[in-house]
């Protein structure tokens, strides 16, 4: 198991694109991937999910991987992050 | 034959595809077969999530990372978990198993305290609608891709439905309620679609595929009507085109009256597709942009830099000539998605157009922005609506200057000698138009709102159509005090509502002394030819004598006359 924890840099949060964008990138991963907010648990693969817990800008986020591909999925997902699921370019 | 009110004038005949808007019911109950009600929720859903896909392949831009998002929505296990769930594990039927488990999602959306994540429940519940339908193997309508002459029967179309609208396959559209002032009609007249409105359950008598002639003019529909009636209709079409190849005349003539009078002859513009139909019609510039269109289907407000691309695409496509671009325009009867609008009892008279902007002026400041940034690719005016005290228009253009400034430092190019005007359409801006005048550049009079304000009687209420009239002496005394507020001044004044476009009241408003007209691109030609033979003298005699009368009735007569 892995782990990261981040702060969520997107503005408008994670509303439907960028969630979405999540969604569909932890998808290509086999590990299980879990986002970690106030103490919630929230599948990383599931664009509702992700929606559902309304996420704001500057929410600590910890990134939970769990699995075969785990070190890879850890370093994509944190990029994605990073890169604010493309938003704001 | 049926009948109803012409709200559009011409000929169409079509195939009748009829809208919908049934409520879906729900039945409860348990079912045997378990294995077949899941397989049949999986063929529907899988047959919506390929619609889906398939719609998406004609997308670009933000509408299709929109969808897209959507679609990932859709594939999300998470959403039909609990639908399958309930088939699987209670027994239930395929439809109260959607209907459920669907609500289940859409009521975590809805009790977020994030008002953009509980306004996705919306989205929700349009997906759900579609599962039901298709489970209930009903069609939905794709407005975007509709079959050549298609008529369109619907209780009432919303700007949602006609934005999306593929007007050029569109031959004409019945509607059960609405009048000549609501949307869709002007919609309808702005891309020179008859349309009837006003036939209870149309909906109900008519069925999809139906052949169908219909009259505007004079609100006849006849369902596949008789050789007879065919034969009158079609005689009706070849006046009608034959009036129009006559008015196509005066495509270059510039409306000069036969005394020398020279007035300026523009069209409003609601969606980027209206500026072709309005660069046939050699109309001088655009009077109205109606900047919505820009904020509609977004879920999100616009960036400055995605407004910047659409205000430049129209200024450079319209090249030397004017574009006045009201800015946001929002409330009263017009509401967007991205913007969150607390209900009100009385949304005409509360929080809305500029009212709104000077309240939330990030939002206010990134349309300005990009405003000014478009000036240099075109010749762009300003214009501001719901001004009713002058100091709005000084706030307005406190934080106009305040964008310049910005924009100066960064090194940005706009257009300096911008021009920036106001609507006069509350009676308070009227009447203090001398004052307004000296600290704007030009007046565009809405008669729409004017007259409503006016005589404190909204328009599309047929309870009180009476009232609501353009010829009501006190609605034409106060554009008669805009004009001439207007002229001492030395500032251009215009009209862009309905009644510049209105046949029988543009001698009044040039009598009165109106600059520029501005109107629906299929009424420009008309407005061209009448100008053109009227007499500036003989207009003006006229204006005082009806500035003279007291009552509607006999305005109305001797304008009709």
């Amino acid at each position: 198991m892995k782990s990261k924890k981040i702060i969520l840099e997107n503005e408008s949060g994670l509303h439907a694109r960028p969630a979405a964008e999540l969604a569909k990138l932890a998808a290509k991963y086999a590990c299980n991937i879990e986002l970690v907010v106030n103490e919630k648990k929230i599948n990383a693969k599931s664009v509702i999910a992700i929606m559902a817990a309304g996420i704001k800008e500057s929410t600590q986020i910890e990134i939970i991987c769990d699995g075969q591909d785990e070190d890879e999925a850890l370093i994509a997902i944190e990029e994605g992050f990073k890169n604010k699921f493309g938003e704001d370019k | 034959m049926l009948k109803g009110r012409g709200v559009s004038v011409g000929i169409g005949f079509g195939n009748v595809v009829i809208l919908r808007d049934e409520e879906i019911k729900i039945t409860k109950n348990k079912v045997k077969d378990v294995e077949h009600e899941l397989e049949y929720f999986n063929k529907c859903y899988n047959d919506v999530l390929r619609e889906t896909e398939e719609m998406i392949k004609d997308l670009s831009g933000t509408e299709l990372e929109i969808m897209q998002a959507y679609l990932i929505m859709m594939q999300d296990p998470t959403l039909t978990n609990q639908t399958i769930n309930l088939i699987q594990n209670e027994q239930y039927n395929v439809i109260y198993a959607t209907e459920e488990g669907f609500n289940s999602i859409i009521d975590l959306f809805k009790n977020m305290d994030d008002t953009y994540m509980s306004e996705r429940s919306f989205d929700i519940k349009k997906k759900k609608n579609r599962v039901l339908n298709r489970l209930l193997n009903r069609k939905t309508i794709n407005l975007g891709k509709l079959e050549k002459n298609t008529i369109i029967v619907a209780k009432e179309l919303k700007t949602s439905d006609t934005a999306k609208l593929n007007y050029s396959n569109v031959s004409g559209i019945i509607t059960e309620i609405g009048g000549s002032n609501s949307h869709v009609s002007i919609m309808a007249r702005n891309h020179a679609i008859p349309a009837v409105a006003r036939i209870s359950d149309i909906t109900k008598i008519l069925r999809d595929g139906d052949f169908i002639g219909l009259d505007g003019q004079t609100g006849e529909v006849f369902v596949n009507p008789s050789e007879d009636e065919y034969q009158m209709l079609l005689k009706k079409k070849e006046t009608f085109d034959t009036e129009k190849v006559e008015l196509e005349k005066y495509r270059d003539i510039d409306p000069i009256t036969a005394d020398g009078y020279r007035a300026e002859v523009m069209a409003n513009a609601g969606v980027p597709d209206d500026i072709d139909l309005i660069k046939t019609t050699n109309a001088e510039g655009i009077g109205l942009l109606r900047s919505e269109f820009i904020y509609m289907d977004s879920p999100t407000i616009p960036t400055e830099e995605e407004q910047f691309k659409q205000y430049k695409s129209v200024v450079m496509q319209m090249g030397e000539k004017e574009v006045i671009v009201r800015t946001l325009d929002i409330g009263g009867d017009k509401e967007l998605k991205s913007f969150d609008l607390p209900k009100e009892t009385n949304p005409f008279l509360g929080y809305r157009a500029i009212r709104i902007c000077l309240d939330r002026i990030t939002v206010f400041k990134a349309q300005l922005r990009a405003l000014l940034r478009a000036s240099v690719f075109g010749n762009l005016s300003i214009m501001f609506p719901m001004i009713a005290t002058i100091e709005e228009l000084r706030e307005a253009k406190d934080i106009l200057e305040d964008c310049k400034k910005e924009l100066r430092s960064e090194n940005i190019d706009f257009n300096e000698n911008i021009k920036v005007g106001i609507m006069i359409e509350i009676p308070s801006a009227a009447l203090t138009a001398n004052e307004l005048a000296r600290e704007c550049d030009f007046f565009s009079i809405g008669t729409n709102d004017l007259i409503q304000y006016t005589v404190a009687a909204e328009r599309g209420n047929e309870k009180v159509a009476n009232i609501y009239n353009k010829y009501n002496p006190g609605v034409i005394r106060l554009i008669k005090m805009a004009i001439d507020g207007a002229h001492q001044a030395g500032i251009k004044c215009g009209m862009c509502g309905e009644a510049a476009g209105d046949a029988h009241y543009i001698p009044l408003l040039l009598g009165l002394g109106l600059d520029e007209f501005s109107m629906n691109a299929s009424s420009v030609l008309r407005a061209k030819k009448i100008i053109t033979n009227m007499n500036k003298k003989d207009c003006e005699i006229l204006a005082n004598e009806i500035l003279k009368m007291s009552s509607s009735t006999e305005i109305e007569k001797t304008l009709k006359k």
